[in-house]
């Protein structure tokens, strides 16, 4: 009786544990943003962009973006809150938006064409994925450090 | 007269027993001055690095008391630890939730690695410190086998930033940018200048608690009794075998989360070289603290940590200015770091045959005495 009970109580720890790792796997994934302000044409109609995009992530100034740019931000989760203040001409009024952007887990790097997000465009349209450019490598391969450093070094 | 000289004993013993101490608070009284530092940067430094490392070195603590000695294979768990950063870092997980999963990760590897060191281990009772070394040796061999070899082809790695060129194996270094310092910036506190890792500390204060409650636990109670003689405890009904191994496997456990906290706070992992340089310095770090092969407490850990790191921030600088080459500091301290060791082992090594010699030399007054009366 008693070593059964105790089997529960293991086999409830590792439940707890392994429900745990997967909360984190979901709630950690951390993914870079890049923000685009640039005109898109999609299904035959062209999206202008606004003349100056101000992102803010956490209360913090990320991006400040004129037509053209590219702003980036590091986000952990599977979604973006984002407070983007847009002026759409120059000396115009600022407009403040608060948006919630949903990023799908399988990406590291993601673009988002804020003109597309702002139009309400699907995510197809305003999302894709940032692959670093493929540069053939000049690199040699490293050579890897296995022996006994004899303790020199920081502790 | 009687009291003066009963006082004088007391004394003599206390330097005695806290001779690795008191040599360590005499070379940064001297060490200080020469380094040049402000006591606000020493503090700053110590605080981190108290934060970084004690983790660690209460790990050892419950072998000692189950009589196992330094277990020098706490750089097991330490290489699941690192193994645990790897995986979590090449799946992108980052800050607290990265840290929190790793620790989940290393816990299987450590339970594994923990339970093959307490096996080796029982089967080589009297000679655990020495087995223990080579099993840090033989593990780190394998470590080497699955970082090197089997991570990529067989144990997905996606990143190329962790791989390396060749297309397996991990890199000499993989950064931890975006999980460094997650623990410690969580409810930091700046005090005059000195910021003080809450969250570190806090996780330190419950390992504290949880070794204080052990001990006066059915299970810590066993590991003291075979700690203190293997032949009574077995007499006594309990498992010495299962006993020892529980305590291999905690202080591996620990040490895993240990080197999660510490590599947390660095923000690199030196994928080859972390976990055995790891080892040597808790070791030295809690004897530096007035441990002995046979004693530690959580002071000793506390105390230890501060006086070595103390040695090892001022060192090099008060080198530099007495020899006018830093590297001077370093070699001192090495040399100190594995001097420590050494005298350790010495002097437990020396103790234990005094003891036996003692008890042969009582043995055979009583057999004598035992003629005489029958005579």
């Amino acid at each position: 009786m008693k070593s059964k009970r105790i089997l529960l109580y293991r086999l409830a720890m590792i439940l707890v544990l392994v429900v745990v790792a997967a909360v984190m796997l979901v709630i950690g994934r951390g993914h870079t943003v890049y923000f685009d302000n640039v005109s898109l044409e999609y299904e035959g109609t062209t999206y202008e962009t606004p003349y100056k995009v101000v992102v803010y992530t956490g209360g913090e100034e990320v991006a400040k973006l004129y037509d053209g740019e590219r702003g980036m931000a590091t986000c952990i989760g599977q979604n973006l809150d984002l407070t983007l203040e847009i002026t759409q001409e120059k000396g115009g009024e600022e407009e403040l938006v608060s948006v919630s952007v949903p990023l799908p887990y399988n990406m590291d790097g993601i673009i988002i064409n804020l003109s597309a997000y702002l139009e309400g465009l699907p995510e197809e349209a305003y999302l894709t994925e940032f692959v670093p450019a493929v540069v053939p490598s000049t690199e040699e391969d490293e050579e890897v450090v296995t022996g006994d450093d004899m303790m020199m070094g920081d502790f | 007269m009687k009291t003066k000289h009963s006082f004088q004993s007391k004394v003599g013993q206390l330097v005695r027993d806290n001779s690795v101490p008191i040599m360590f608070i005499l070379i940064c009284a001297v060490c200080i001055p020469l380094s040049g530092f402000s006591p606000s940067y020493l503090l700053n430094e110590i605080v981190t690095r108290m934060g970084r490392n004690t983790f660690l070195i209460l790990c050892l603590i419950i072998p000692i008391i189950a009589g196992l000695g330094l277990n020098f294979a706490m750089t097991l768990g330490a290489m699941a630890g690192e193994i645990a950063l790897i995986l979590v870092s090449d799946w992108q997980i980052w800050g607290i939730p990265g840290v929190v999963l790793a620790m989940i990760i290393s816990i299987p590897i450590s339970i594994l690695l923990g339970l093959l060191c307490g096996k080796i281990l029982n089967r080589a009772k009297g000679r655990e410190m020495i087995t223990s070394y080579f099993i840090s040796f033989f593990m780190n061999g394998v470590y080497q086998l699955v970082v090197l070899y089997m991570m990529g082809p067989i144990i997905p790695i996606v990143h190329d930033s962790i791989k390396l060129p060749r297309g397996y194996g991990i890199r000499n270094t993989v950064s931890l940018l975006n999980m460094r310092q997650a623990v410690d910036n969580l409810l930091a506190i700046n005090i005059g200048g000195v910021k003080i890792p809450v969250l570190t500390f806090l996780f330190i204060a419950a390992l504290c608690l949880f070794l204080i409650w052990f001990r006066r636990t059915k299970l810590g109670q066993d590991m003291r009794a075979v700690g203190q003689n293997m032949d009574v405890a077995r007499d006594a009904g309990i498992n010495v075998d299962r006993t020892r191994i529980v305590s291999v496997l905690i202080s591996t456990v620990v040490a895993g989360f240990g080197m999660i906290l510490y590599l947390q706070n660095m923000g690199n992992i030196s994928t080859y070289s972390s976990h055995s340089q790891i080892g040597m310095f808790s070791i030295a770090a809690l004897l530096v603290g007035g441990a002995s092969v046979e004693k530690a407490s959580i002071g000793n850990a506390f105390l230890g940590v501060t006086l070595f790191h103390l040695m090892f921030i001022v060192a090099p600088s008060a080198g530099a200015q007495v020899t006018g080459d830093s590297m001077t500091g370093e070699y001192f301290r090495v040399f100190v770091s594995y001097g420590v060791i050494a005298i350790a082992l010495v002097m437990y090594e020396a103790k234990k045959r005094r003891a036996k010699s003692n008890a042969s030399r009582l043995l055979a007054e009583a057999q004598k005495q035992g003629k005489e009366e029958r005579a």
